[in-house]
């Protein structure tokens, strides 16, 4: 077994945490079970690795095999890489028979074409997402396997969602790549990004929770229901206010949880307004300036600004658009800009 | 002196008031009970009058069926509830219904396949100023735009029934195709390649004589958008 595969293979095993090893090494299903038995999974995750290496040298694993564990990690930590999405268009109107095969090769053979030395490895989830790692390299050099980047997309869909990496010089190839093996034109970078795919998935796919008004007889959920300390000495005296905000909270984002994003970004080329008599910038021009919301959870976090009392409800659309606009990059500009005003108001 | 004097006042004044507030909170209580006193009396003579009534009923109806055709109000609430269930019950086996929101209308489209009930979808329809989509649930790879183009302006009826087929038969192809996965995973080799639409599906399975095993490989392509059966089917032994 090639020493570079050995290396690669002990350092994907060193990131998984040791409680999920086992279990990520059975979805592999390179290592029979009876050689699974053999390894003790107690000790510490050097000795691990290394005794999976020697497993798989007994069984000569190569590049391929290695590919294959190093997308099973990231299939199930994606969150540890940030994707990026990005939407195809084409102009015709006749159903798509997306063959699997036939995308298969198309993407190979095209990117081959361009780059001789790259690995290319597949794979196929039951909720219909194709998995592809890419590990380039240079036309003087083997591809680098530490340096990948990961596209994940859904057949007969317009969005595709990749994760570069470092080498962004790549990705026009990889964007044509796409395009011929999907049957569209063209493609562009959305402005949407994060580091939960599935939120992602979630913001273009439309599965966050809307609220729509409808009779489905579905069973009442019992939101309303949880019997708060009745003390009755304690009056309400918001209670209508805090009804109204209630109101509205559920109107814009809906009952369920929020696709999960990390940040919002605004850019502002909007002219700062200011009174004339305090002449604070002489040249009229645009007040360049950068507003960024980030949290562990943006969404849930704005959802909850207003019933903890610290914005009034209903937010400014500015903010909760995110999903429905799906994205969360923005350029307001004076005038014909997004929203007619200068700031950001929460 | 003048302040012990001052001071001295100013206790007795503060001391009458309290003893005018104190009487006052009194007769505002006394006046507040009179009046409930009053209401109750009203409410007595109201259900004494009701209950005499009633029994002049009874004595007046001879031969009547012993108990009125006077369903209680819980009854009455009991019916109401049910009919209403069994409506909503209704538009939701019809696979369309529909609810007047603020600013147009909410569809929800229900589907289901061979008596088996799946999922369901939503659509919320502007009005003003002219019919168009504020938001859906209507799964990506469904052409909504193309069908919404050629008929939401024009036959609503028609843009919901051409968007319930396509749903409807997506579901059933989908439906098809994870019970192949469930029911044959021994008879099929390998993996079931299908895609989102599950528009194409392509499979192998081995058939064996006594002497041989024959590879066969099938190929069920589903032409037809609005269709949950194959419009053709390759079969090779490969």
């Amino acid at each position: 077994m090639d020493e570079t595969v050995a290396e690669y293979i002990r350092r994907t095993v060193l990131k998984i945490p040791r409680d999920e090893i086992k279990m990520i090494l059975q979805k592999w299903g390179f290592l029979s079970e009876a050689q699974l038995e053999t390894i003790n999974f107690h000790q510490i995750k050097d000795n691990i690795s290394q005794d999976v290496v020697q497993l798989c040298e007994e069984n000569s694993a190569d590049i391929k095999q290695a590919a294959v564990l190093d997308i099973i990690y990231n299939n199930i930590y994606p969150n540890k890489r940030i994707w990026s999405v990005y939407q195809m268009n084409k102009t015709g109107e006749e159903t798509e028979f997306f063959d699997l095969t036939d995308f298969k090769k198309k993407f190979k053979r095209l990117l081959r074409s361009a780059l001789k030395n790259v690995t290319i490895n597949f794979r196929e989830y039951e909720d219909n997402a194709i998995w592809i790692r890419i590990a380039w390299g240079t036309p003087y050099t083997k591809p680098n396997q530490y340096k990948t980047s990961y596209v994940v997309y859904h057949s007969q869909t317009p969005y595709v969602f990749i994760s570069a990496s470092v080498l962004r010089s790549n990705l026009p190839l990889l964007c044509q790549a796409l395009v011929v093996a999907s049957n569209y034109q063209d493609i562009r970078e959305m402005e949407l990004r994060s580091h939960s795919l599935n939120s992602l998935k979630d913001i273009v796919f439309k599965r966050y929770s809307q609220n729509f008004q409808t009779y489905c007889p579905r069973p009442l959920t019992e939101r309303n229901v949880a019997p708060e300390t009745v003390d009755l000495r304690i009056i309400q005296e918001n209670r209508n206010e805090k009804e109204r905000i209630q109101r509205l909270n559920r109107e814009v984002f809906g009952d369920g949880p929020q696709p999960k994003i990390e940040f919002a970004q605004y850019k502002l080329e909007t002219m700062f307004k200011s009174d004339p008599k305090m002449d604070v910038l002489d040249k009229k021009e645009p007040f360049r300036c950068l507003v960024k919301f980030s949290s562990p959870h943006l969404l849930e976090s704005l959802k909850s600004l207003a019933p903890a009392g610290m914005a009034d409800a209903p937010l400014s659309p500015l903010l909760t658009c995110i999903p429905q606009k799906a994205r969360n990059y923005f350029k307001i500009r004076e005038k014909k800009g997004f929203l007619p005003g200068s700031f950001v108001s929460p | 002196g003048v302040f012990a004097h001052l001071e001295l006042l100013e206790a007795q004044a503060y001391e009458a008031a309290v003893k005018q507030e104190e009487m006052e909170q009194q007769e505002e209580k006394l006046a507040r009970l009179k009046a409930r006193v009053q209401e109750l009396r009203l409410q007595r003579d109201k259900l004494r009058a009701k209950v005499d009534l009633q029994q002049k009923e009874q004595l007046g109806k001879e031969g009547a069926v012993s108990n009125p055709a006077q369903p209680s109000a819980r009854a009455v609430l009991e019916w109401k509830i049910k009919s209403l269930k069994a409506m909503l019950q209704i538009f939701y086996l019809t696979g369309i219904s529909g609810k007047l929101s603020k600013r147009g209308v909410c569809f929800c489209i229900s589907t289901a396949y061979e008596g088996t009930y799946l999922d369901s979808y939503h659509l919320d329809l502007l009005t003003k100023p002219e019919v168009q989509i504020y938001r859906h649930s209507i799964p990506i790879f469904i052409p909504l735009q193309q069908i919404a183009k050629k008929y939401l302006q024009t036959d609503i009826r028609r843009f919901l029934s051409v968007l319930s087929d396509h749903l409807n038969a997506y579901v059933g192809r989908r439906y098809q195709a994870d019970q192949l996965q469930e029911h044959f995973s021994g008879q099929i080799k390998g993996a079931l390649q299908r895609n989102s639409l599950c528009n194409l599906l392509v499979f192998n399975y081995n058939v064996s004589t006594e002497s041989k095993t024959f590879p066969f490989n099938v190929r069920l392509v589903y032409g037809d958008p609005c269709c949950s059966l194959p419009t053709k089917v390759v079969i090779s032994c490969t």
